[in-house]
């Protein structure tokens, strides 16, 4: 079944909007009037046409960026600022080029918070078994530049999940990669997050794509945006059973499920492919 | 039988033979030119081989080479020390650089032989007024690049950093300066070369006033050369020292950075 019902949101957007000024123009209304309640240990996704601002509602809530009105909480406290209870995965995957895999893996254990009472060896377990569970034994010592795309995303991934954050904040995080590794990844992405566990014991993921296939596969609920200005157009129950697997795809219900948030979203894409 | 190391070696030889074709050729010309054509005094190749191995044999150009190399590595030390943590702190911080970059660059253009009589007035015509000038020459390439390497640090690799939690400065420790090094890399080996040049340059505007032999560094013994004793060969042996010097120096850096930044050099 889905997810239970809680009364208070893990993370909460209010009435969230953002603008950018422009010099000699109008205010460029990124997000507005933006309200979504995110529940504990739900995969929410956010889908919408290229510029409909999902990116500002991600840095948003990772405290990357400030609203100008509105207010955003995570489990009723205000977010003003980044914070270690949430974890971002960029879309360039941010990896530091001058640390090996397990540099990367490790670092924010050893020079942040996430890493207070860790002693050395429970750090260097933790990094040992999350690069276990993306599955990049035996590439420890290599540099991000000597890995595939799909394996960054990989090393991307271990080293959110190695801080263990509350939250997992994760922008189009497949996106770069090729039609097949994505399908991989995004199987990975289900199992890495824990959807054999029951939902009590799943960390709370906030994902973009602008795949509506990947938002189908991955989500619990799938929130659609429209752009100009980006707002909440509707959010979509997603009551596939888990464990998900390739199966699912074949699912009618799958199927229905894809076109039916291609229809909210189809001729705004139309308009904004044309223009 | 050819084997593949062979093929390789022969591949090497006639890379290099081609490499070395001109400058033989030249060398070749220069020679029978000058003999045709020169007076006694024109330095010709082969009496500038006879000058090199004497000076080499007789201690004096190691010495005199030894000499400036010291002077340069103390001034290059002293600006590193000086001009890499100014120069980042330039780079992250704003208002440093607001406040810095003007009197950065007003000094700048001013070569570092000019401030020669400054130095020779305050430190005398010995090492002290040497590595100063030195050090002023390297002064300039480091504290831009290491200025450059902080400023374009990747925006998003900052903001990663801040996700993780991680306060001022140990993001500085562990990103800014990672992401600085390979353009404070560049700045050293520039550095290097200008600090050569100038220590060149600086001992030979002393030269005159002190005495003679290696122990005045290269560009001392070449100023004696040309004010005393008027020896063109040897003249001609140490500007090719110092060029030699100067690409050992280069590549050593290189290697050197290549161990240290494995990553930058795919």
């Amino acid at each position: 079944m889905g997810v239970p019902v809680t009364t208070s949101a893990k993370l909460r957007l209010e009435r969230v909007g953002k603008r950018y000024a422009v010099a000699g123009a109008p205010d460029t209304v990124a997000i507005d009037e933006f309200s979504l309640d995110v529940r504990q240990g739900e995969f929410l996704v956010i889908v919408g046409p290229s510029g409909c601002g999902k990116t500002t509602v991600l840095n948003v809530l990772a405290g990357l960026d400030t609203p100008t009105s509105g207010t955003v909480a995570i489990d009723d406290r205000l977010v003003t600022a980044p914070g270690p209870d949430r974890g971002v995965m960029f879309q360039d995957y941010a990896l530091f080029p001058w640390q090996t895999v397990q540099g990367n893996v490790e670092f924010g254990l050893r020079y942040g918070p996430a890493g207070a009472g860790l002693d050395r060896e429970a750090r260097e377990q933790r990094v040992r078994r999350t690069i276990e569970l993306v599955g990049l034994a035996g590439s420890e010592t290599k540099y991000p530049h000597q890995l595939s795309g799909g394996m960054r995303q990989r090393v991307a991934l271990a080293r959110l999940m190695a801080n263990e954050p509350e939250v997992l904040l994760m922008d189009e995080p497949l996106a770069a990669l090729d039609a097949q590794t994505r399908i991989i990844l995004q199987d990975e992405m289900l199992r890495i997050w824990g959807q054999d566990r029951p939902p009590s014991e799943r960390r709370t993921v906030v994902f973009i794509t602008h795949a509506i296939d990947e938002a189908v596969f991955l989500a619990d609920r799938v929130a659609v945006m429209t752009a100009h200005p980006g707002r909440l157009k509707v959010v979509v129950d997603i009551p596939l059973s888990r464990p998900r697997s390739d199966a699912t795809r074949a699912l009618p219900q799958f199927q229905a499920l894809t076109q039916q948030i291609w229809s909210l979203i189809r001729d705004e894409a139309y308009r904004a492919a044309v223009a | 039988m050819t084997t593949a190391l062979d093929v390789h070696a022969e591949r090497w030889w006639s890379a290099a033979g081609v490499g070395l074709l001109l400058p033989i050729a030249l060398l070749i010309t220069w020679q029978v030119l000058g003999t045709a054509v020169g007076t006694p005094r024109t330095p010709l190749p082969v009496n500038i081989l006879k000058a090199a191995a004497a000076m080499i044999a007789s201690g004096d150009l190691p010495a005199a080479l030894l000499q400036s190399l010291g002077r340069v590595f103390g001034g290059f030390l002293l600006a590193a020390m000086l001009a890499i943590p100014l120069g980042l702190l330039m780079g992250y911080s704003r208002s440093a650089e607001r406040n810095l970059d003007p009197l950065v660059e007003t000094f700048r253009p001013i070569a570092a032989i000019a401030i020669l009589p400054l130095a020779i007035l305050w430190l005398g015509t010995g090492t002290s007024a040497a590595v100063a000038i030195v050090g002023y020459a390297a002064f300039f390439p480091l504290i831009v690049n290491a200025v450059a390497g902080a400023k374009h640090v990747n925006p998003t690799l900052l903001r990663a950093a801040a996700t993780m939690g991680l306060d001022r400065m140990t993001t500085i420790r562990t990103v800014v300066i990672p992401a600085a090094l390979p353009s404070i890399g560049v700045g050293l080996r520039i550095a290097m070369g200008v600090g050569w040049t100038a220590i060149v340059a600086a001992e030979l505007a002393v030269g005159a006033k002190a005495g003679g032999g290696g122990s005045g560094g290269i560009g001392q013994m070449m100023f004696v050369f040309y004010a005393y004793s008027i020896e063109l060969n040897r003249i001609i042996v140490c500007m090719i020292a110092v060029g030699l010097v100067a690409l050992l120096l280069d590549r050593m850096l290189r290697a050197l950075m290549r161990k240290l930044m494995p990553w930058a050099s795919p």
